[in-house]
């Protein structure tokens, strides 16, 4: 069985080497194709990580007035701690505030030269529990807290929120329209190369044929060399966007917010790949029963 | 072994190949289908092996209608017929061996059974020597043979000849003949069609005769 396959595969790929340009145009083709698709959703992913992320740590800081006295502090402390969507709490001082920007600026505290008095408040970081992460659930906490006495300011990054959730829906939107006009054109060329391939086999097929043999072993070969343009292409995609990606996060020195959870050091899972390739086969054996199936006269 | 049964066949709308044919082929019989081009004798062989379905009528191969036949019953139909055409159909770009392997992988035959057929029937046709060759290398009659061997690698009941000396002349054609007959001796039912009425007259077989689409004459 498995001889078999390595048979059909070996000839698979030297028809592939004989459609010359042809076969050239069809890989090609799912490359760009997947590099595209892959672009939206490595996008996608690291936008979802991002919140992901944000989620995990702190997401509301209550900024306290300089002034604040000891026991407003006390009060104010225990207030928000008894709040049902805090989970946890962390308070930092104004002076632990600087030094952690001091520490951030790491390389440039030249610019803290001429600051004189800490301008940086003290500050509660809020961590929240899971049910209550809505965008309208903070904004009411917000809200709440920010009436509180010795609340200068409550921040949650609502803006920053609601603007990548916007941005990840209408990529979403955009990268399954492209993806799907895409998704047509590579089928096409696939199903184009697959017919210049049944034209140049006609004979042969034609003697199969008048010998008996059945269509699934006449249609065999041709899809399997469609499937093959197809994983081709895909994993020529993925070649480009690891590259590529690599490319843009040593250059601009980032690093992803996908680096604790993926083991492919930011870039797509494993799984994610083998379903790019697996895509890129479908892709492959669409295009190719679409020529079979109009070329192929039994 | 074939039945027709006032079998008709239009192509088109007025195209009248083959009109009100009653043909009855015995089993181990070698029958001529006789006419010029254009009688309608292609037609019915490809009715035959069901390339074509009639019009209307009824065709029974070796006890099935194959009119009324499913298109997956056709593939193990056509494996009980062998084929041979003027043209040889024959792949240039493999040998004469591969030629007639390439039945044996599409039928399933095991690779030590395929190569025995394949030796068998080069030595009947008279070109083991040459197996290893490319068919553009044989003169026209010997790949001709090649492709009769082809068409007996599945020991058809049937071999039907569409012109098989059509492109060769009148030395080679004998030998076709020649051969044509001696597989039909070994049991073989032959069915073939030919323009040919000398040929047909020196083999003395049974010969019917086709004129736009009718039979007009029978000998036997």
């Amino acid at each position: 069985m498995v001889e078999k396959l390595k048979h059909i595969v070996a000839h698979a790929l030297i028809n592939l080497i004989r459609a010359g340009w042809g076969g050239i145009a069809s890989i090609a083709t799912i490359g760009v194709s997947f590099v595209i698709i892959g672009i939206f959703l490595l996008l996608v992913l690291h936008l979802n990580a991002l919140v992901a992320e944000w989620k995990e740590q702190f997401q509301v800081s209550v900024f306290l007035d300089d002034r604040i006295t000891p026991t407003q502090l006390e009060i104010l402390g225990k207030r928000i701690q008894n709040e049902a969507a805090v989970k946890a709490t962390t308070f930092t001082t104004k002076e632990e505030a600087l030094a952690n920007f001091r520490r951030e600026l790491k390389g440039q505290e030249s610019l803290l030269e001429g600051l004189g008095d800490n301008p940086l408040p003290a500050s509660f970081q809020l961590k929240i529990r899971e049910g209550y992460q809505s965008p309208d659930t903070l904004k009411r906490l917000s809200a709440f807290l920010s009436r509180l006495e010795g609340v200068e300011d409550v921040q949650y990054g609502q803006e920053w929120i609601e603007r990548i959730s916007n941005i990840v829906r209408i990529m979403k939107l955009l990268g399954i329209i492209i993806g799907s006009v895409l998704t047509l054109g590579s089928a096409m060329i696939v199903s184009n190369t697959i017919r210049l391939a049944v034209y140049a086999r006609a004979t042969e097929i034609e003697i199969m044929r008048l010998v008996g043999a059945t269509k699934a072993y006449i249609r065999a070969p041709f899809l399997v060399e469609g499937m093959l343009q197809g994983s081709l292409g895909a994993l020529l995609a993925l070649g480009l966007l690891f590259a590529a990606y690599r490319f843009v996060a040593l250059t601009f020195n980032l690093t992803s917010p996908l680096l604790p959870t993926a083991a492919n050091r930011g870039f797509l899972e494993s799984s994610m790949m083998a379903s790019l390739v697996g895509g890129g086969a479908m892709i492959g054996a669409l295009g190719s029963s679409i020529a079979v199936r109009r070329f192929l006269k039994m | 072994m074939i039945q027709m049964f006032h079998v008709y066949k239009t192509f088109g709308k007025d195209l009248e190949a083959l009109v009100d044919v009653d043909l009855h082929v015995h089993k181990g019989e070698f029958v001529f289908l006789a006419g010029s081009s254009g009688a309608g004798k292609s037609t019915l062989l490809r009715l035959t092996f069901r390339d074509e379905l009639p019009t209307s009528g009824q065709i029974l191969v070796n006890g099935r209608n194959i009119v009324r036949m499913k298109s997956r019953a056709v593939p193990p139909l056509r494996r009980t017929l062998g084929i041979v055409f003027q043209d040889f159909k024959l792949l240039r770009d493999r040998t004469v061996e591969e030629n007639l392997t390439l039945v044996a992988r599409v039928v399933g035959m095991a690779t030590l059974e395929g190569q025995r057929r394949v030796e068998q029937l080069l030595k009947l046709v008279g070109l083991s020597h040459k197996a290893k060759m490319p068919p553009y290398k044989l003169s026209g009659g010997e790949q001709q043979r090649v492709a009769i061997a082809r068409a007996l690698m599945n020991d058809p009941l049937i071999l039907l000849a569409d012109e098989p000396t059509g492109n060769l002349d009148a030395e080679l054609a004998a030998d076709v003949i020649r051969l044509l007959l001696e597989v039909n001796e070994r049991g073989t039912t032959v069915l073939v069609a030919t323009h040919d009425l000398k040929l047909a007259k020196e083999a003395g077989r049974r010969t019917v005769f086709l004129k736009h689409g009718r039979i007009v004459e029978e000998w036997s």
